[in-house]
């Protein structure tokens, strides 16, 4: 008797545990919906109260007012792009280094699986000079470009493993069929490795599509930005206007957070691809 | 048509050349253009000083030496980005575990809690410095606010204003962000130990605790030491969060690595890319020393206890 009791103590205090964790890890994005509704002038006069009217209009108001169409454009071109680069040219590199024996094979693998590791401003000085030198330097094209070698990496490590594990029987069953080297890829490897390549292109969309630092140095152009600078434009913009600002960063989580609600195991599985065997 | 396919599939694999390249291309390509080539260019410029449309001078050693041995913001962020780098991971990985280690309790609705803890690592960082610029506010954030009714409001303190608790503010928001990725990793890896092993240790009434430090945490070693390893590569590269929260300020004490390298390029005017190219093959000459040392230390220990 006197155990259940200090079982059920126990599993209380690990309950509440867990709670004030969860109030810790979400309560932030709770609190910011929350003030996205209020105006500054009653966030100010109480942080913490619950809207007592709805301000829906600060949405068209500060989607209006601002830039956010195209910053969100130019993130929707910059991601699909890039992700779309990565998982064709990712899956052919993956696939040729999974299935093909030939010498440097665990070399090239090796070298372009280093540069995981590899700090950005190594790199990002000598691309803005080269980007500059020709004439990428401000466009889209060439952030495209620098977001599929800065995502290479991850893609081709994650992708290698996972086709690596597919039976070696299908693929000599279809060269005996007469199946060409890029048949195999594109009608055995393709389609079973779907899964993985859905799993490292919601890793790359999420990463890119908050990409900050390559952004910053790489585009100058207020109608190119990307969402993340967009956001810090507003957040110098509205500075002192704490509840438009809030309704600004709101308008940048909302997507994340409705895909999020669809898809969570999926890009849960996709973000922690890199780290689980 | 038919002779060449046959012709194909007779040839073994190691022959096929062409498909080899072809499939490679692509990828070598990015990496090279945008990556081996970046970083010969910044080996490079740390050599010389680069000014616009002038001839690059060659300097030698000149600029690493300043760097160096001249150089007290460099020290600061070389001290601040190790501080971040060591800490922060253990933190992590750490708080990390225990969540997994609660979660695989079978607890109700461990889904949900999985899903609400996975969040963060999901919103960029420009959101989160700007929501934790809010929640560490004097006046009205969460921090003081929640202190003040503690009744400890001689504790409010302008946390990101004081150099003494700036950098260690970041810390936690970093924290807040990644410990969520490191619980779904630790819980995969918990969910694949062999059933057995873990119910022998009920049947034995071996505790949570008990049962976390004697059986889990061996077991889970190498899952451990890796994303150890790789939160601190993570946390090398840091410069998206300081940018936004603190810009290095105040008094240098949240400067990074990656911080003062993107003043020093593209923020002061010193029109020189020489000398930020210099600290950027300094740190990632120090990532790499890291990287290999750390996982030849871990392999060893490893080794010596198998």
């Amino acid at each position: 008797m006197t155990l259940d009791f200090g079982r059920l103590f126990g599993r209380t205090l690990l309950l509440s545990v867990l709670a004030l964790y969860t109030a810790f890890a979400a309560g932030p994005f709770a609190w910011l919906a929350v003030m996205s509704l209020r105006t500054t002038s009653e966030i100010t006069a109480d942080p913490y109260a619950l809207p007592t009217i709805l301000h829906w209009e600060k949405y068209p108001q500060a989607w209006f007012d601002s830039n956010y169409g195209t910053y969100f454009w130019n993130s929707a071109i910059v991601t699909v792009a890039s992700v779309a680069l990565l998982s064709v040219c990712g899956a052919m590199a993956a696939h040729c280094l999974a299935r093909y024996r030939f010498p440097f094979n665990r070399l090239v693998f090796f070298l372009i699986f280093s540069a995981i590791i590899l700090p950005p401003q190594i790199t990002i000085i000598g691309i803005f000079q080269q980007l500059v030198q020709y004439g990428f330097y401000n466009t889209h094209l060439g952030l495209i470009l620098v977001y599929v070698a800065m995502q290479m990496p991850l893609t081709v490590y994650i992708l290698e493993g996972f086709f690596k594990r597919l039976p070696q029987d299908l693929f000599d069953a279809a060269r005996i069929d007469g199946y060409s080297d890029w048949e195999i890829f594109w009608r055995i490897t393709v389609p079973i490795g779907l899964p993985a390549i859905a799993t490292t292109a919601i890793l790359n969309m999420i990463y890119i599509w908050n990409e900050f630092l390559f952004a910053v140095v790489l585009l100058v152009d207020d109608n190119k930005r990307t969402l993340p600078l967009g956001i810090q434009r507003f957040m110098g913009d509205y500075l002192e206007d704490t509840g438009m600002l809030a309704t600004g960063l709101m308008i940048a989580v909302v997507p994340i957070i409705v895909a999020y609600v669809f898809f969570s195991e999926k890009m849960i599985q996709g973000m922690t691809a890199g780290a689980v065997k | 048509m038919a002779l060449a396919k046959r012709w194909r599939a007779s040839v073994g694999e190691g022959q096929a050349w062409g498909a080899i390249m072809a499939f490679l291309l692509p990828a070598l390509l990015f990496f090279l253009l945008f990556t081996a080539y970046p970083i010969a260019k910044t080996i490079y410029n740390s050599f010389h000083i680069i000014r616009p449309n002038r001839p690059d001078e060659f300097v030698g050693f000149g600029n690493y030496a300043q760097v160096l041995f001249a150089d007290a913001y460099f020290t600061q962020s070389l001290v601040n980005t190790l501080i971040w780098a060591t800490v922060a991971p253990i933190v992590d990985v750490t708080l990390g575990l225990l969540l997994a280690a609660c979660l695989y309790a079978r607890l109700p609705c461990a889904r949900f809690f999985r899903v609400a803890w996975f969040s963060p690592v999901l919103i960029s960082y420009v959101v989160i410095g700007v929501l934790w610029l809010w929640i560490y506010n004097f006046d009205w954030g969460v921090v003081n606010t929640l202190l003040r009714a503690l009744g400890l409001g001689a504790w409010a303190h302008v946390w990101l204003g004081d150099p003494n608790t700036a950098l260690w503010a970041l810390i936690l928001v970093d924290a807040w962000k990644w410990v969520g990725f490191h619980m779904v990793v630790c819980l995969a890896a918990l969910s694949s130990l062999p059933r057995e092993v873990i119910e022998a240790a009920d049947l034995d009434n071996c505790g949570w605790f008990a049962k976390l430090v004697h059986i889990e945490i061996p077991m889970l070693k190498t899952t451990l030491v890796s994303l150890l390893i790789l939160a601190f590569i993570g946390k090398m590269k840091i410069f998206d969060l300081v940018w936004i929260m603190t810009k290095g300020g105040p008094l240098w004490s949240t400067e990074t690595l990656a911080t003062y390298t993107f003043k020093r390029a593209f923020e002061w005017s010193t029109l020189d890319l020489g000398y930020p190219s210099a600290i950027a093959v300094l740190s990632f000459v120090l990532v790499i020393v890291f990287v290999l040392a750390l996982s030849w230390l871990l392999r060893q220990r490893g080794r010596l206890e198998f």
